[in-house]
C-alpha cells in the first residue's frame, strides 16, 4: 500500500510540475537562446542546460511530460470507454453475442498493434488527436476481457437476483448495479493502460510518427538527445529517466491496486 | 490437439484475411500517394503511372488482384525503391530482423526464467524482492531510451562494442542490440514464472511429490516447473509482437538493415505495396507464433490437450 502511495505521489509531482511550473520559467519550450547553445546543466537560467539548438531543456522536459501524459491520459479514457462498453455488452448478453465479440478480442489481440497504429497515423496525417485516438482504439482489448469476467461473476450474485425480482429493466440492472462495481477494477486497469500509451506514444513520437514540432513530448526529447548524447548526455537522461520514473511508478501503483481488488 | 490446431487455423486464416484486406482499404483511403512529389506530374504521366500499377482500377479488384498475388507469395513491386520487388526487400530484411528478434527472445526467455525462478525458491526473502523489483524496473525500460543509453555507456564511453551497424558474422554487433531488446521481455517472463511458480507449488501433484520425500528442488524441476511454465506460454504470442515492434526501434537505433527499417521507410514514402507487406507477413508470424505457444501449452500441462 505504501509503494502504491509513493509512486502516485511521484506521478502527482511530476504532473504537477509539468502543468504549472513552465509559465515561471524565464524560457518557453521552444524559444531560443542564441548565446547560450548546448549549455551545460545548471547554467544560469538554464537549470538543465540546453539542447543543440539552444532551447531550455528544463522547459522542453516539463512541457514534454505535460503532452505525453495529456496525451495517456486521453487515450486510456478512449479505451476505457471502449473496452468497459464492449465487455459489459458480451458478458450481460451472453450466448452467441458474447462469443463473436470475444473471439473478435482475441482476434485484434493477435495482430500487430504497433504497425496498426502506425498505418493510421500515416493515412489520417500526423495529428495529435488521432494519436490518441488511434492508440486507444487499440489499448482497449484487455480492459474489455477483464470487465467481461466481472459482469459475468457479478450476474451471479444474489443483489442482480433480487433487481432481476424486483423488475428493474436490465439497462438499468447493468448500469445502476453491475457498471458501479466493476469500477474498482477498471480503474485499476486504466491506471495500467496509461503507462502503456505513454510508451505507445513516445514509440510513436521517437520515430517521428507522433507528436509533431513545435509542440514535444518526452518520446520526441529521448530522440534529440539521442542524436546528440555523444557531446551532451543529460539530453538523453533528463527526459530518458522522467519517462521511465513516470512509466514505473504508474505500473506499480496500478499492479498493486489491481492485486488488492482481486483478493 | 490436432481439433484445437484446426480450430485455431480456422480462426487464423479470415484474422490475416481481415488484417490484408482493412490495411489495404486505410491505405487508399489517405490522401496524397506514391507519386505526389515537388512537382505535380502531368495528366498522362500520372495516368500511365496508375495504369502500370493497377491504381486505377476499382477498389474491390485491387484487393482481388493483390490477394490473388498474395497467394502465390508475391508481394508485388515496391513504388519507391524501384528496381526492387517487396519479396525482394522483405528476402534482405527479414533474416536479419528474425536474427536479432530470435536471440532477443531466447535470451529474454533464460534471464527471465531463471530469474524467476531464483526469486520464487527465495520466496519472501530479500532475493525475491530485488528481482521483482528488477523484473518491474525492465519492464517498464522502452527499448528507444535503454537502445542508445547502452551505446553511450559501451560504445561510446567504454568502447567495447561497436556504436552500430551489421556485418555478417560479426557477433559483436549483435550484443547491444540483442540485449537492449531482451530486457523488458525478460522481466515480463520473471514476473510470469515467479507467479506461476507460487501457483503450481500449491497444487495437488505437487504436495504429492512432497508427501513422497522428494527435496525441494527435485519438486520443483521434475514437478511444478512444466505446470508453472503455461502462463509464460501464453505470453509468446504477445512477446513475440512486442519484439517484432520493438525491432523496429533496435533496427532504427542501432542502424540495422532489418525489416522494421523498411516498414518505417515505407510507412514514410507512401510506399503502399511495401507497408502492406510487412504487415502481412507481421501478422502472419504473430498468429504463427501464437499456434506454437498452443502446442506448447499441450506439451506443459497435458490436461490442456483434453480441452
Amino acid at each position: 500500500m505504501t509503494a502504491s502511495r509513493i509512486s502516485l505521489g511521484v506521478v502527482g509531482v511530476v504532473a504537477f510540475a509539468a502543468l504549472f511550473v513552465p509559465p515561471f520559467l524565464p524560457w518557453t519550450h521552444s524559444a531560443i537562446d542564441w548565446d547560450a547553445v548546448r549549455a551545460p546543466l545548471f547554467s544560469p537560467g538554464h537549470l538543465f542546460g540546453t539542447d543543440s539548438v539552444g532551447r531550455d531543456l528544463l522547459a522542453r522536459t516539463l512541457v514534454g511530460t505535460r503532452i505525453t501524459l495529456a496525451v495517456a491520459l486521453a487515450a486510456a479514457l478512449v479505451a476505457l470507454v471502449i473496452g468497459t462498453a464492449w465487455g459489459a455488452i458480451a458478458g450481460w448478453v451472453g450466448g452467441r453475442t458474447d462469443e463473436i465479440m470475444m473471439r473478435i478480442v482475441d482476434g485484434l489481440y493477435a495482430l500487430p498493434f504497433m504497425f496498426v497504429v502506425i498505418l493510421l497515423m500515416v493515412v489520417f496525417g500526423r495529428n495529435i488527436v488521432l494519436v490518441f485516438i488511434g492508440i486507444g482504439a487499440v489499448e482497449w482489448l484487455t480492459m474489455a476481457r477483464v470487465v467481461r469476467g466481472q459482469v459475468i461473476a457479478l450476474k451471479q450474485r444474489p443483489f442482480v437476483t433480487a433487481a432481476e425480482a424486483a423488475g428493474a429493466p436490465p439497462s438499468r440492472i447493468l448500469t445502476g448495479h453491475i457498471l458501479p462495481n466493476v469500477a474498482g477494477v477498471a480503474l485499476a486497469y486504466l491506471l495500467l493502460t496509461v503507462p502503456q500509451v505513454v510508451m505507445v506514444e513516445s514509440f510513436l513520437s521517437f520515430l517521428g510518427l507522433g507528436v509533431q514540432e513545435p509542440l514535444t513530448s518526452l518520446g520526441i526529447l529521448v530522440k534529440e538527445g539521442a542524436d546528440d548524447m555523444d557531446i551532451q548526455p543529460h539530453a538523453l537522461l533528463i527526459p530518458g529517466g522522467v519517462l521511465v520514473l513516470v512509466i514505473v511508478c504508474l505500473t506499480i501503483a496500478g499492479e498493486r491496486l489491481r492485486d488488492r481488488l482481486s483478493q | 490437439m490436432g481439433a484445437l490446431l484446426l480450430r485455431r487455423l480456422a480462426t487464423a486464416i479470415p484474422t490475416l484475411l481481415g488484417v490484408v484486406i482493412l490495411s489495404f482499404v486505410l491505405m487508399r483511403l489517405a490522401p496524397g500517394g506514391p507519386f505526389d512529389g515537388e512537382r505535380a506530374l502531368d495528366e498522362d504521366t500520372r495516368a500511365a503511372l496508375d495504369a502500370a500499377y493497377g491504381l486505377d482500377l476499382p477498389l474491390g479488384e485491387q484487393i482481388a488482384l493483390y490477394l490473388g498475388r498474395l497467394i502465390r507469395g508475391d508481394f508485388g513491386p515496391s513504388l519507391v525503391y524501384r528496381d526492387f520487388t517487396v519479396s525482394e526487400l522483405i528476402a534482405q530484411g527479414l533474416p536479419v530482423s528474425l536474427t536479432i528478434g530470435g536471440l532477443a527472445l531466447l535470451l529474454a526467455c533464460a534471464l527471465g526464467i531463471g530469474g524467476g525462478l531464483w526469486a520464487a525458491v527465495r520466496a519472501g526473502r530479500w532475493q525475491d524482492e530485488a528481482i521483482m523489483g528488477l523484473a518491474t524496473l525492465l519492464t517498464a525500460l522502452p527499448v528507444f531510451v535503454t537502445g542508445p543509453l547502452f551505446v553511450l555507456i559501451f560504445a561510446l564511453d567504454l568502447g567495447w562494442l561497436p556504436v552500430s551497424g551489421w556485418e555478417p558474422g560479426s557477433p559483436s554487433h549483435l550484443v547491444l542490440p540483442v540485449v537492449a531488446l531482451s530486457l523488458p521481455f525478460a522481466g515480463a517472463i520473471a514476473k510470469l514464472t515467479r507467479a506461476g511458480l507460487a501457483r503450481a507449488l500449491n497444487e495437488d501433484h505437487v504436495r504429492t511429490a512432497r508427501a513422497r520425500g522428494l527435496a525441494e528442488r527435485q519438486v520443483i524441476a521434475r514437478h511444478a516447473l512444466r505446470p508453472a511454465l503455461v502462463p509464460v506460454a501464453s505470453y509468446l504470442g504477445p512477446a513475440a509482437a512486442g519484439l517484432l515492434t520493438g525491432a523496429v526501434i533496435i533496427e532504427t537505433v542501432f542502424a540495422l538493415p532489418g525489416l522494421g527499417r523498411y516498414f518505417v521507410q515505407g510507412a514514410l514514402n507512401r510506399d503502399y505495396p511495401l507497408v502492406l507487406g510487412v504487415v502481412t507477413l507481421y501478422a502472419g508470424l504473430i498468429i504463427l507464433f501464437n499456434l506454437v505457444a498452443d502446442l506448447i501449452y499441450g506439451w506443459l500441462d497435458p490436461r490442456m490437450r483434453a480441452e
